[in-house]
């Protein structure tokens, strides 16, 4: 009889091993958690995009957790379970356009409009999402596939996300967490290519002082920005439509409290459960993939190509400019958007050569046209290839 | 004032009910007819009788419960589909198959009338409201026998003897994404995407540039005038009455000690705003990595 209880015991005991994550860990899956820890060390350590790398690195350890496959609902890719109900607005695409939303309601397009002509600078730096696309096809993906890939270059998660669930569902995962990756590492990535193409008579042209925008100017944008991109490129709706949407918000004056709810709570809640799920869908099993490697190399090399395209069209553009009028080439980097992380890098490059002169004001032209840029041609590639 | 309110939600309403017209009942389609079904598709009774297929062209569910199928241009209102059959709601982009063997006893998906298979044959959707056509053909005398007449396409405008007979499915099986197979074969390199798409780019943002640039220079001489107006007024009256009444106006709430506890009010103390990172550009920039 004792012993009998004791080999029940013996057997539960077992059966309870099998279920444990030590029991199911794979090298896969440590390999994946030393990923996560390392994006809350950075986020912690440097305070790379923390609002974002701390959720993606916890939502990594969270969908790492190695465990048995015995319907317990509780894996992201379970149907039914809580983080895969989550995951709905990652994969149904909705958690995009609701951050574009609050993008849009703390996004002061002053520095554009008072300048419109950044925003070419802001159109030539998507160049960084075709140079991967044609790259990405060049090693094998379908098209839609590379186009997906590609969008990594226009340096916008909410972007990223919301095309690779329409174009490459399967690689969603990588994408997001390679574009986010790279936006953290902008400060990284950019410097170099901005010194190495510009001379040092460029890095010290003073631009002039942006003029004051009136409100009218201000409510006018997001109404002429919707209708104009939108008739040109209707798929690019659900972000543009927001993001215009929440600048509305913020710019009539008389929504204050909507604006304040989109960039405040709105944004912040969607960002937690983006950066969570997104981070939990790297499930080992799904993500270690050598596409995902391919998929990080093209990703940086569309962050080089975007800011390499951005300083190059300045040099060029300002062969068209009188003199005084020359637009400085470090704000060539602020295209690839990165908001407003690619414009602090213009600001903090442009001080190293001179101390007074500062281009924060002017790098957000090409900042914020960068995220109607990328936008737009996520729109492009959605109608092209959906 | 209500009536013009009123107007301006009426005007608002209408254009919203345009715009969702989409997912109406008008999005249906007759998709696909058989007219002598000898050794085709089965109802739910073991019988094999014509039937005609209805295919949603939308994007959204539509539920056609209440509308009429007829045979008969004269009486459109001939068999009602019936109400309170969750079936009655087709899925985007779905097929839904009606049994025309006169049998309506035999639930909502058998109409009325029956197709004379010696001569042609007309079928027609109507709307809840018994007038409003939703699509209608006139199905030529039958070619023999388990040979349907439908779109080529699902949902487009040209109609044929089909190869295939497809009951609820496509007449035309999409099994490859044409567009990428496009792409796949005459853009190999990417070439033409990019340059399409950068120029698409270029045009939209080259469009924004130019209406910016003459709103602002409209806006720059705007300001210019009423500058020089303001000039020109300036020596007559420094500052104005209203000026002057509500600095008085906030000297007396602060010295009243009013100030704070209304919610709109006017004052010349320091508003404290909350703090949020969101807030402010410089909050959220930091410094870079290594220093």
């Amino acid at each position: 009889m004792q012993e009998s209880f004791l080999s029940f015991l013996g057997e539960n005991l077992q059966t309870f091993l099998t279920y444990t994550g030590v029991y199911n860990a794979t090298p896969g899956h440590l390999f994946m958690i030393l990923i996560g820890l390392f994006f809350i060390f950075l986020a912690i350590r440097f305070e790379f995009e923390p609002m974002l790398l701390i959720p993606i690195g916890f939502g990594i350890l969270i969908g790492n957790i190695p465990f048995k496959d015995a319907g317990l609902q509780v894996g992201i890719y379970e149907e039914g379970s809580v983080l895969n109900i989550l995951y709905q607005g990652v994969t149904s695409g909705w958690y995009p356009p609701l951050i574009f939303l609050g993008i849009g309601a703390m996004t002061d397009f002053s520095a554009l409009i008072s300048n419109p002509k950044l925003m070419l600078i802001g159109a030539a730096a998507q160049f960084g999402i075709f140079g991967a696309y044609t790259i990405a096809l060049q090693m094998g993906f379908e098209p839609n596939q590379a186009g997906a890939i590609g969008i990594i270059g226009g340096a916008d998660g909410p972007t990223a996300i919301f095309l690779s669930s329409k174009l490459a569902p399967n690689l969603m995962g990588a994408i997001a967490v390679s574009a986010y990756s790279y936006m953290a590492l902008v400060p990284i990535i950019q410097p170099p290519f901005m010194r190495w193409l510009t001379t040092k008579k460029e890095r010290v042209i003073r631009m002039k002082p942006p003029r004051v925008v009136s409100s009218t100017e201000k409510i006018i944008f997001p109404i002429v920005g919707l209708l104009l991109t939108c008739f040109l490129v209707p798929s690019g709706l659900p972000l543009l439509g927001m993001l215009f949407f929440g600048n509305l918000l913020k710019e009539s004056g008389v929504t204050r409290r909507l604006a304040e709810t989109a960039r405040g709570p709105l944004i912040d809640t969607i960002t937690i459960l983006l950066g969570v799920t997104v981070g939990a869908s790297t499930q080992a099993t799904q993500f270690l993939t050598l596409n995902s490697i391919k998929i990080f190399a093209l990703g940086a090399l569309s962050f080089v190509i975007a800011t390499c395209a951005g300083i190059l069209f300045v040099k060029f553009f300002n062969l068209f400019l009188k003199k005084g009028n020359k637009i400085n080439p470090l704000i060539g980097n602020a295209g690839v958007s990165a908001v407003p992380d690619s414009a602090r890098i213009s600001q903090i490059v442009g001080l190293e050569y001179d101390p007074t002169n500062y281009l924060l004001m002017h790098a957000m032209g090409p900042n914020v046209a960068g995220v109607i840029g990328s936008a737009v041609a996520a729109g492009i590639l959605l109608g092209f290839l959906i | 004032m209500i009536r013009k309110k009123t107007g301006v939600f009426l005007l608002l309403a209408c254009l919203l009910s345009i715009g969702a017209q989409a997912q109406r009942v008008t999005s249906m389609r007759i998709n696909e007819v058989l007219v002598v079904n000898e050794d085709n598709f089965v109802d739910d009774y073991g019988k094999r009788n014509a039937w005609i297929e209805l295919y949603n062209t939308s994007a959204g569910s539509v539920d056609i419960r209440g509308c009429f199928l007829t045979d008969d241009k004269n009486n459109p209102k001939k068999y009602p589909i019936p109400k309170g059959d969750v079936l009655t709601k087709i899925k985007p982009r779905q097929h839904v198959i009606f049994w025309i063997d006169g049998q309506p006893s035999r639930g909502t998906f058998h109409v009325n009338f029956v197709f004379d298979p010696d001569r042609e044959n007309y079928i027609a959707l109507y709307d809840a409201d018994g007038k409003t056509l939703v699509d209608e053909i006139t199905i030529p005398r039958t070619k023999g026998k388990d040979i349907s007449y439908g779109r080529i396409v699902d949902g487009e405008e040209r109609w044929s003897f089909l190869e295939k007979v497809t009951p609820s499915t496509n007449n035309l099986t999409l099994d490859t994404n044409e567009k990428i197979d496009n792409f796949k074969l005459n853009d190999s390199l990417g070439v033409g995407m990019t340059l399409t798409a950068m120029a698409v780019v270029f045009c939209g943002l080259i469009l924004l540039y130019l209406i910016f640039k003459s709103i602002g220079n409209l806006s720059v001489t705007l300001s210019k005038r009423r500058a020089q107006k303001t000039e020109g007024t300036v020596g007559e009256d420094v500052v104005s009455g209203e000026v002057l009444a509500a600095i008085g106006t906030a000297l007396f709430e602060l010295d009243e000690d009013v100030h704070d506890i209304e919610n709109t009010v006017l004052t010349i103390q320091k508003v404290k705003r909350h703090y949020s990172p969101w807030n402010s550009k410089i909050y959220g920039l930091r410094e870079i990595p290594g220093k």
